[in-house]
């Protein structure tokens, strides 16, 4: 059994070693830099220095102010979306399921750049199909760009544009795992569709409905593509700069690696944070 | 009041029929088993009576009243499904009370209902346990409850204990029996188990690939079987069926021979159609109507393959020529694998069937 073991660790070698270096090293280099001010040439141990300065930072708490407005808005809307997207997909009566979950799919592997570009097209002020829409209904174009409202509308209506389906293919394999029996004992006991949906379909989709939220949340936490591509680095003037672009442009305009590190930290200590508060809040009552 | 009613009742789905017109008359109170191989329709059947298939062709009638177009939470029927079909979120007392919850029933009258049928189960103590927490036998019990807590004037089985071990099968049957007695309503009960039909069924409805083959008791199955299906499905272990030839037809008897026993003949005595002489026939004789030699109307000479020896009985798988009888024998435990020995055929204790099947009486 030992040697068995130790055969086993010897084959695993590459890939822990590559795992060690790659992955496990900057993990904590990066907690070390996080305590070392590194503005100066040597860098020098200060644990105040970048963890005090992010305790005053108003752009650190502009982005985080942003990110989670983000996050408390779009995951919530992004998930029910993708709740009835998955609960439409999983109907008898719909045609062509093949085709609909391959475009349900399909925003997630398009490329970031050509979506964003899309999206700025859509969205321009004065050629973009969204504000002709608008403007077709009666309502006033909007400045999707120059305001930070609207720009902040943009980015959750971008990001649900691009993982909504993503989270209903998810979501439609929790539903088909409910046995249909389970729904004709529902029937048999009259009990109607929209009842069986809410006191049957949604308690049995919890953990799934958990697993995407938990994923939405640690992906939205990092922010990035969206923001710096489609509203420019954050614009209009920072108004959505998310805490993944303040690290960016901490760790890699301005080279101030110590600062990026802890905004790092911070988003993943967010992160883990409020999965946990999530986890605990839909545990299975024993 | 709820007798229950088929008259041609058909199911395609799409193009495939696969219900031929079935008639069937159910007693209001009586137990019914459907009973056929897998396939043959059953499940669909009682769920054209349920209400969860529609129905192609033809009326079932509950209590009198036609129900083609009756919701199924209208038709005074409750199902107890094979996968038992308990809401896993839910607690056994949950599970037993949701219907009722859901339709605003009133409070005190849903928790008599449940006490009730926790009472008759005997599941009161399980009422706080979710379906992960139960034992199969139990988890059929909170299927049952759940059905008699909507109090229904039908109750529709489809195989409840197939997903069961042998003995706590036994048992459950045993509690349904107990059941129907104790409700006194309609039961109807689907099966491919010939055991479970002929311990629960007031009457035993014989299906195979859509069409009813025969409805009667279970003593009357087994005894008068109409056709050689009816006669292969009902009993275990299954009919011998012989080969035969009609060699001659007079003073109201057949004379067969035996195809591969050494020209053995039989007379039978017959009181219906002749068939013709010359015309091939098979013989169809249970495993318990083979009798010691001599005893009989005819001998036949086998040669013991393999014995099962049961204890209260033995069961012998014997080579007879290139058939292979299954010959009962009371605890005959001096029978071994390669033992020559001769068994005896009544003519009284043999059923007659033309080549298509159909009873020659
Ligand atoms: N939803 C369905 N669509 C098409 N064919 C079906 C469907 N349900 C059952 N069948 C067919 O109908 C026949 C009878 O099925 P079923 O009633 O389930 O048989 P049983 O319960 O006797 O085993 C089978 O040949 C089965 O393949
Ligand atoms: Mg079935």
């Amino acid at each position: 059994m030992r040697t068995q073991n130790a055969t086993a660790y010897r084959f695993l070698t590459p890939y822990l070693l590559i795992f060690a270096i790659f992955w496990i090293w900057p993990i904590v280099s990066s907690f070390m830099i996080s305590f070392q001010a590194t503005r100066t040439v040597p860098w020098r141990f200060a644990p105040a220095f970048n963890w005090g300065r992010l305790i005053g930072d108003p752009a650190f708490y502009n982005a985080l102010t942003n990110t989670l407005l983000i996050l408390v808005i779009q995951v919530p809307v992004m998930i029910a979306l993708a709740i009835i997207m998955a609960v439409l997909l999983n109907s008898p009566l719909l045609k062509a399921r093949g085709l609909y979950r391959f475009a349900f799919f399909a925003p997630v592997v398009v490329g970031e750049v050509a979506y964003s570009a899309v999206f700025r097209l859509m969205f321009s002020l004065d050629f973009g199909i969204v504000n002709k829409l608008l403007n077709s209904v009666g309502i006033p174009k909007i400045d999707w760009f120059s305001n930070v409202t609207p720009a902040m509308a943009l980015i959750m209506i971008a990001v649900t544009w691009r993982w909504a389906g993503y989270n209903a293919i998810i979501i439609l394999a929790g539903l088909q795992s409910i046995p249909e029996d389970v729904y004709e004992a529902a029937t048999l006991d009259r009990v109607s569709r929209v009842k069986q949906f809410f006191h049957i379909t949604l308690p049995l989709l919890k953990p799934v409905i958990v697993f995407c939220a938990v994923l939405s949340i640690i992906g939205t936490m990092q922010l990035f593509t969206e923001p710096f591509l489609i509203t420019e680095r954050g614009g209009p003037g920072g108004g959505t700069e998310t805490l993944g672009l303040l690290l960016y442009r901490q760790g890699f305009r301005s080279l101030n690696f110590g600062y990026a590190s802890a905004v790092a930290y911070t988003m993943a200590g967010l992160a883990i944070a409020i999965t946990l508060v999530q986890l605990w809040l839909m545990r299975e009552p024993k | 009041m709820a007798a229950v009613t088929l008259t041609n009742v058909v199911k395609r789905f799409g193009v495939f029929e696969v219900v031929h017109g079935a008639n069937i008359d159910i007693a209001d109170g009586e137990f019914v088993v459907f009973v056929g191989p897998s396939g043959c329709g059953k499940s669909t059947l009682l769920r054209m009576i349920a209400g969860l298939e529609d129905i192609s062709g033809g009326d079932i009638a509950i209590g009198g009243k036609v129900i083609n177009d009756v919701e199924p939470a209208d038709r005074g029927i409750a199902m107890v499904f094979q996968s038992y079909a308990l809401y896993p979120h839910m607690t056994v007392g949950q599970n037993l009370s949701f219907g009722l919850r859901m339709n605003g029933n009133p409070k005190a009258d849903t928790e008599r209902r449940v006490r009730k049928a926790a009472e008759i189960l005997r599941i009161d103590e399980l009422m706080q346990r979710r379906p992960k927490q139960l034992s199969g036998g139990q988890r059929q019990r909170v299927a049952i409850g759940r059905a008699i807590v909507r109090e229904p004037q039908v109750f529709l089985f489809d195989e409840p204990l197939s997903n069961l071990d042998a003995e706590l099968r036994v048992q459950m049957r045993v509690e349904i029996s107990r059941l129907h007695k104790e409700l006194g309503v309609t039961m109807i009960y689907v099966t491919h188990d010939q055991t479970e039909a002929m311990t629960l069924a007031d009457r035993i409805v014989v299906l195979k690939a859509g069409n009813v083959e025969q409805i009667g008791a279970p003593l009357d199955l087994y005894d008068d079987p109409a056709n050689r299906f009816v006669a292969g499905f009902i009993g275990s272990p299954k009919m011998n069926f012989l080969s035969a030839k009609i060699v001659d037809t007079s003073n109201s008897a057949a004379t067969i021979e035996l195809a591969h026993h050494g020209g053995v003949r039989l007379r039978k005595p017959l009181a219906e159609a002749f068939p013709a002489v010359g015309a091939e026939v098979v013989l169809g004789v249970r495993p318990e109507h083979f009798f010691e030699a001599g005893e009989g109307d005819c001998d036949i000479p086998v040669k013991a393959d393999v014995a099962e020896h049961l204890g209260s009985v033995s069961y012998v798988y014997a080579n007879a020529g290139p058939e292979e009888l299954i010959v009962e024998r009371e605890a005959s435990r001096q029978r071994a694998s390669g033992d020559h020995f001769k068994v005896s055929i009544k003519a009284e204790r043999a059923l007659l069937f033309d080549k298509a099947g159909a009873r020659i009486r």
